[in-house]
Formats: C-alpha cells, structure tokens, sequence
C-alpha cells in the first residue's frame, strides 16, 4: 500500500466502500423483489428460475375469489389496524401530554412499567387472553383482536407522542395560561396542533405494529376476523405451497406498509427504540 | 379543573388499558401456571397443583431444554451476527451524501416486511428445487446443489438465523448511523489532525463514544431475538423434528396444540424472567439518554 500515493488509495477505498454498500443493497433488496416478481408469474413460471416471463396479473385477481376470499382478511386487518390507532393514539396523547408537563406521582416507576410491557413475550399475553375471550364469546371477533392489539401498541404510542411534545416549548402555553385560557383549551388549541404531526407519525407506526401482528391473531382468530398475516397460511395446497398467490397476497400485505413507512422514516428510529436513541 | 387533579385524569386511561391488556395477563399467567389446566376439557382450570408445572418442565422435559438450548444459541448468534454487521454498514453509510442517504431510506422497506412474511420469503427462497439461493449456491459450489436446506436441522437453523439477520440489519444499521450523528466530528477530527490512522480513530475515539447506542442495540435485538415466534412459525414451524423450536414456539404448541395450558403458562413464565433482566438494563440506558 505504501506504494500508491494518497490520492489513488483514497479512491480506491471508496472505490471498495461504494461496491461494499451496492452488494449489502443487493442482498437487503432481492429477497423481496424475488417475491415481488413472482407474484407476476404464472403457476408453471414460479417453478423455474426464470427472469424472462410473460407478467400477468392473474394471481392478484385469484386470491380475492373462492376459496381464498383475501378480500375479507384485507377488510380485517384494515378494520382491526385503524380501530386500534383511532382508541390508542387520543389516550395515549393525554397521558404523555400529563407525562411530559407534569410532575405525577411515581412517574419514572410508570413509565418504566410502560416501557417495560413492551418486552412482554405476546406468548405470556394471548394465555389469559384466550381463556377469557373463549368465556367472554369474543374469539374469532375484531373487538378481542382490537384489545389485545392494544397491548402492544400502546407502549411505542405513549414514549413516542412524550417525545414529541417534550419537544414542543413550554412558552406559549405558559402565556396562554396566564392570559386566561384553561389548561384543556390550552391543549386543544396550542399543544395539539402543533403536536399534529407526531401524532399522524405515531398513528402510522402503531398502524404497521399493528398490521403486522401475527401471534394474537394466529391464535385468537379461526374463521371470521382472520387478518392478512394468518391468511397467508391459506396458499398451501396437498401438492405443496402455491407460491405464485403466497407472493401476491404478500405484495398486498406489504406494499401499504412500505408507503407508510417511508412517510415515517425519519421518526422510525426514535420510535422504535422508544426514545433511547434519537 | 386543577392541574393536579387534571393530569391524574389525563394519565388515567392510558394506565388502565396498559393495566388491563399486558400487566393483567403477566399476572394472570403466572396464576394459570399454578394449575393443572387442560383447556380441552371442561373442567378447566382442573386442579392446583403449586411448583409441579416448573418442575415438570425442568426434570421430565427434555423437549423444554431443547427449545431452550435452541432459543440461547439463536439469541447469541443473531445478536452478534446483526450487531457487527450492521456496525458494519452503518459505518460504511454514515459519511452522507446524495447515494448513501438514498441507500439509508431504502433500508427503511425490509422494516415494513412482518416478520411472518420475512418467513415465507426465506422458504421460498431456500426451497431446494426452485429456490433462489439453491440456483446461487449451485454456482458458486456445485457439491451443495440442491440441497433440503430446510430438512436438515443444522442448515434449518442457520436458514432461519439468516432470515432474522436479514429482517434486523436494516433497522438497526439506521440506528447505528444516529449513534454516529450524535458523535461530535470535532473529537474525531482532532484525532486525525494528530496523525492517527483511520482503524485508530474507530477503536480510540468513535467506538467508545458509541458503546451507549451499542448496548442499546445488544439490548433490544436481545429481548426480540428471545421472543421470536413468527418467523419461525412460517419458515420452519420448529422443525425439522424440534430443531428450530424455540421458546415462543414451545409454549405455542404446548398451550394451543396439546392444550396444556398450565404447563405452558410455567413455560412461558420462565422467559419472562430474563426479560426483566434486560428491560432493566434497557430502562437505563433511556433514562440516562434523556438526562444527558
């Protein structure tokens, strides 16, 4: 090395860094453009390692019809997904509203506790659960589905709305205080507004949390409120998985999930780590 | 209302729905786990029968070792395997820049991928007549063309080590590149100026400044790595035999295929103690970011 001068070995090491970060793309990528092209492919394609097919767009249409009916785990899982964030983000925005501004009693011990349930393997959750729904009649329903959701995504909803408004300058609303206004006007018109944003982030963040959910739904669904992740279980045939509608009914899962996420993508760290690293 | 009555109530119902959805269970659980309970019969749950779950998992079980020999050996490998690796990239993406800014908001696609189908992809792609890999493989090594990558447990196993280093390396070299952000250039810049060579100035001055956000790292892929249920439920579903059975997967089949659920409750509390550990751990290092 000490051979070349300075400037030919620093562009050879970008030269390496470059080629480095293309191969480490290729792999990130091509594990899902593989199902994405396959789910382009007719049945006979799938089965061979062909890159050159004729595309068709038969597989989206086959897996809406008998007997899949992927359009109603679509509904499910769209339902079950809004109807969590529609419950979990008000509550959770008062109670980090009350986190970051106040002074509560047993507050770090709270939200530790939070915190903590995150961590809960969803294992030692769906137990008790599924003893009381099948008491309560609420197996194979959207409401257990929704409450059990609940669980998971309320934790990311209230460290992720605190850091926002910690965030915003406690100023105005001492002036708006001062001025006359009560301490809800104040949230209405001055907190929530301009908290706006991080709450439609935290909303689509619970949202993918909670359209990705497998294990509940896995276990606490059987027929009627099955959600798009479980429905994948459906492609298996008696000659093996049908791998041309798996790829498909993956393309319909995923693809929302990406748009949503890349709205996200700035806020997706804080809020999966809750804070610890910005 | 006053504000010190207000922001009790304001708290309130976050606190009872936390309450009710995952600390009510945590308990509940542990009370099941004290009972014989078969869910299949009536009965249910049948009788209390004290420690005899936990005893009955430790001495009798040697299926239960197994997942949890399975589940220890996964949590080790994938933590270190993501870790450096994404270490790895992170630093490769860091310096910024038109491309690398671009690469670092692709990597926010494998993220949106739930893990389950992170698992179908993976045993798509390792099927040994059509599967993606097997056509690689086959090149570069023709002796292990078409290989069952999934029927033999140690390839199954490796199989499913790789689909979760793939599902986790994107989420946490983004991460990494913020622990790098945080670090000031000027420490770094002072080093070089002094005349230190560029492996120097990582393990001298970058490395220790980011050993918060490592253990962060460390931490969290710990706690999932332990809970991890959906990936291998859609690529291996355990097998093959008990192979690739972990924790989560143990309690599964435990608890909703032979209904014993006393039994799987004790097995499903035994994995809430180390987490405690590590929340503890990761509760920490969030308190202290946010004082510094």
């Amino acid at each position: 090395m000490s051979m070349l001068t300075g400037r030919t070995r620093k562009r050879f090491f970008q030269c390496l860094q470059i080629t480095l970060i293309l191969i480490f793309m290729a792999i990130m990528l091509v594990p899902i453009a593989w199902i994405g092209l396959a789910a382009f492919k007719q049945h006979v394609d799938v089965y061979q390692l062909k890159l050159l097919f004729t595309p068709t767009l038969e597989n989206f249409r086959t897996v809406f019809e008998a007997p899949y009916f992927l359009g109603e785990k679509l509904k499910n899982s769209t339902i079950v997904a809004s109807v969590t964030v529609l419950f979990a983000i008000p509550v959770a925005t008062c109670a980090a509203y009350a986190f970051s501004r106040f002074r509560l009693r047993g507050q770090s011990a709270l939200l530790v506790m939070i915190l903590a349930t995150q961590f809960v393997p969803a294992v030692v959750i769906v137990l008790p659960f599924f003893v009381m729904f099948r008491d309560l009649g609420l197996l194979d329903t959207l409401t257990g589905l929704v409450l059990v959701n609940l669980a998971i995504v309320m934790p990311f909803a209230i460290w992720m709305i605190k850091g926002f408004i910690d965030g915003i300058p406690v100023e105005t609303e001492e002036a708006a205080l001062v001025d006359g206004s009560s301490r809800l006007q104040v949230i209405r018109n001055i907190v929530l507004p301009m908290a706006a944003p991080g709450l439609v982030t935290a909303g689509i963040f619970c949202f993918i949390i909670a359209w990705n959910e497998f294990l509940f739904a896995l276990i606490l669904t059987s027929k009627k409120a099955v959600t798009l992740p479980i429905g994948l279980a459906l492609f298996k045939a008696e000659e093996g998985d049908l791998w041309n509608l798996l790829a498909a009914a993956g393309i319909i899962i995923m693809v929302p999930m990406f748009v949503l996420a890349l709205i996200i993508r700035k806020h997706f760290v804080q809020g999966m780590t809750m804070g610890a690293v910005r | 209302m006053r504000d010190a009555t207000l922001k009790y109530v304001l708290v309130a119902p976050a606190v009872v729905i936390v309450m009710a959805t995952a600390v009510w269970p945590l308990f509940e659980s542990f009370r099941l786990s004290l009972y014989a309970g078969r869910l299949s019969r009536p009965d249910f749950p049948q009788a209390f029968i004290g420690m005899e779950n936990y005893t009955w998992a430790f001495l009798e079980e040697p299926a239960f070792w197994n997942s949890v020999w399975v589940t220890v050996w996964f949590t080790v490998v994938t933590v270190v395997l993501t870790t450096v690796l994404a270490l790895s990239f992170a630093l490769l993406l860091a310096p910024g820049g038109k491309f690398r800014s671009g690469v670092q908001s692709l990597l926010i696609l494998p993220f949106a991928m739930s893990p389950a189908l992170i698992g179908v992809s993976f045993r798509f792609m390792f099927n040994p007549e059509f599967g993606l890999f097997d056509a690689v493989f086959g090149v570069l090594m023709p002796g292990v063309a078409a290989v069952s990558w999934l029927s033999d447990p140690t390839l199954a196993f490796w199989v499913v080590v790789m689909a979760d280093v793939w599902g986790w390396i994107p989420f946490l070299t983004l991460v990494l590149i913020g622990g790098l952000a945080s670090i000031p250039r000027e420490t770094i810049e002072a080093a070089q100026v002094d005349g230190a060579a560029g492996w120097r100035v990582f393990k001298d001055v970058t490395l220790p400044q980011l050993v918060p956000v490592l253990a962060v790292v460390v931490i969290l892929k710990a706690i999932f790595s332990l809970k991890t249920f959906d990936l291998v439920f859609m690529l291996t579903n355990g097998g093959p035999g008990t192979a690739t059975q972990t924790l989560s997967h143990y309690v599964y089949f435990n608890g909703f295929k032979y209904s014993n659920l006393g039994y799987s409750s004790a097995v499903a509390w035994l994995m809430v103690i180390p987490m405690i550990f590590l929340t503890y751990a990761y509760a920490r290092f969030v308190f202290d970011t946010r004082k510094s």
